[in-house]
């Protein structure tokens, strides 16, 4: 059956969006892996204590 | 052999259905060659969540096939748009594929005139834009939707001119490579631009598509970046600009706006409308009155600005006037003096705004002014327009040459058409009005006027 594209989806969009998915997703993996390799070597700081924890004066 | 004729001048492009309207009513048929897709937007559940989260347009089924979606008052194009209006437009019909895809279907289409205006929110009305989702395919919609929603946001968030006259121009949207020689170098350091821009305008059409590995993680990393990249976009009128705020800062407008104010809520108590039209309305502290008295309210400013400070307000009392209890404002961005006109295929896809604003009421407060002025139109032609534009009522401000503002305007554009005064005002008036009322706003020179349509006019 011929399928029916009522719009068109124009020359090189589908490549387009092919090669912005892979950037993304290149862009995700290493995020990720910064992330896990700072959460390695990092601690995380002690948050500053706030108005509600100090001792009423 | 019989003529095969779409029932409805806009819906001729898809072959899935079409719309028709019998009796006053709107009625959306579906074709045969959808019917599976159909049965699959209902069966899977995503009919009933879209409409659920008021995010589809509901409708029923009268009979098999033909279906009675709820009758939307107001229809208008995204050329009247302000800039946050076709954002949350975009933003809705992602979020309206995300939950498409959860269900196994996709968005066929992107075109922002999928979405219609109810109590101020953004509303998704094409019931045949959904079908079938096949993960190894990209969306084919890709590019329609940014051609037509993110490209005019880009070039208002850099220059600041509304996006109403950008999709004027290019009703289908405007292709990356006319968007790109327009934006200014600091765009480069966006990814989005770099993505969606700069990347679809040097890839190189193959002219083949369809050929590539794709799946749903990457579909939703794609729509994840069309997210991100409008919610960076500045959409929002700044105090800056324009008229905006009128009403609101003006310091002669204190005493000014409490005098029209009594008057008008005098006269609009007077009448009975359930719908008006509210030309120039500025920041809408008029639309939101006519709104109080449960109307619906189209209210319309050529700045951007001013309808997007009013669609703000609108949206975030759910469409309602503060009180809770009034009708519904439609902000619209349309210049009077250049109304939309009727567009597309045949001139009949897409009606005039003439066509679309008729109302119980018109209102023009502090616009005769402008458009006789600086338009240069005649009083008679003015009374012309307006007597198309209402059924029966009309509430307009005449401002004199020797008002501030007035006076203002022609200092350094001398030339309009004398005379220009309230005797010559009321002559051109009267051909097709019975003046109801004629009140002088105290503390100025300016005059209010109830005026009703002649059973005889236009």
């Amino acid at each position: 059956m011929a399928m029916l594209l009522y719009i068109d989806p124009g020359g090189g969009s589908y490549l387009v969006q092919a090669i912005i998915a892979a950037v993304l997703g290149f862009m995700f993996y290493f995020k990720t892996l910064w992330f896990r390799i700072r959460s390695f070597f990092v601690r995380p700081k002690p948050k500053p204590p706030t108005e509600n924890d100090k001792e009423p004066s | 052999m019989t003529r095969n004729l779409p029932d409805h001048p806009a819906s001729y492009r898809d072959p899935a259905g079409f719309v028709f309207r019998r009796d006053g009513r709107v009625y959306r048929q579906v074709n045969p060659v959808y019917a599976d897709d159909y049965r699959l937007l209902m069966d899977s559940g995503l009919y009933g969540k879209l409409v659920a989260e008021q995010l589809l347009i509901p409708h029923e089924e009268v009979e098999a096939g033909t279906l009675l979606p709820l009758q939307l008052p107001v229809i208008s194009y995204p050329c009247e748009w302000s800039p946050d209006q076709l954002k949350d437009a975009a933003l809705l019909s992602l979020k309206v594929m995300r939950i498409a895809i959860d269900h196994g279907m996709i968005l066929k289409d992107a075109s922002p005139r999928n979405i219609q205006w109810l109590n101020a929110r953004p509303i998704f009305i094409d019931t045949l834009s959904f079908e079938r989702y096949d993960p190894a395919r990209p969306w084919i919609a890709y590019r329609q939707f940014c051609e037509s929603f993110l490209f005019p946001l880009y070039l208002h968030h850099y220059f600041r001119q509304g996006i109403h006259k950008t999709l004027a121009a290019y009703p289908e949207g405007m292709p990356a490579g006319t968007l790109l020689p327009l934006l200014p170098f600091k765009s480069r350091f966006r990814a989005g631009v770099w993505l969606h821009v700069v990347l679809p305008a040097r890839v190189v059409t193959s002219g083949k598509g369809g050929q590539v590995s794709f799946d749903q993680r990457r579909l939703l990393l794609l729509i994840g970046s069309l997210e991100d990249s409008l919610r960076g976009l500045r959409t929002e009128a700044s105090r800056a600009v324009g008229w905006s705020r009128y009403y609101s800062e003006t310091v002669m407008s204190q005493a000014y706006v409490h005098e029209k104010e009594r008057l008008f809520r005098e006269m609009t108590a007077a009448i009975d409308f359930g719908s008006a039209l509210d030309l120039g309305a500025n920041d809408g502290y008029f639309s939101r009155i006519l709104a109080e008295k449960k109307a619906r309210v189209i209210a319309v400013d050529d700045q951007w600005a001013c309808t997007s400070t009013l669609y703000r307000v609108a949206a975030a009392s759910g469409g309602s006037s503060s009180s809770g209890a009034g009708g519904h404002i439609y902000p619209l961005c349309v210049d009077i003096a250049d109304p939309t006109p009727a567009s597309g295929f045949a001139n009949a896809e897409r009606s005039s705004f003439t066509e679309r604003a008729q109302c119980d009421l018109v209102v023009a407060l502090a616009v005769v002014h402008h458009l006789v002025l600086m338009k240069n139109i005649p009083f008679a032609l003015l009374a012309d327009y307006l007597a198309l534009l209402t059924r029966q009522w009309l509430i307009i401000e005449f401002v004199p040459i020797s008002d501030e503002k007035a006076s203002a305007l022609i200092r350094d554009k001398p030339v309009f058409h004398k005379p220009y005064d309230a005797y010559a005002f009321e002559a051109q008036f009267a051909l097709l009005f019975n003046i109801e009322q004629k009140q002088p706003i105290p503390g100025t020179e300016r005059i209010l006027y109830l005026m009703r349509k002649k059973a005889d006019a236009i």
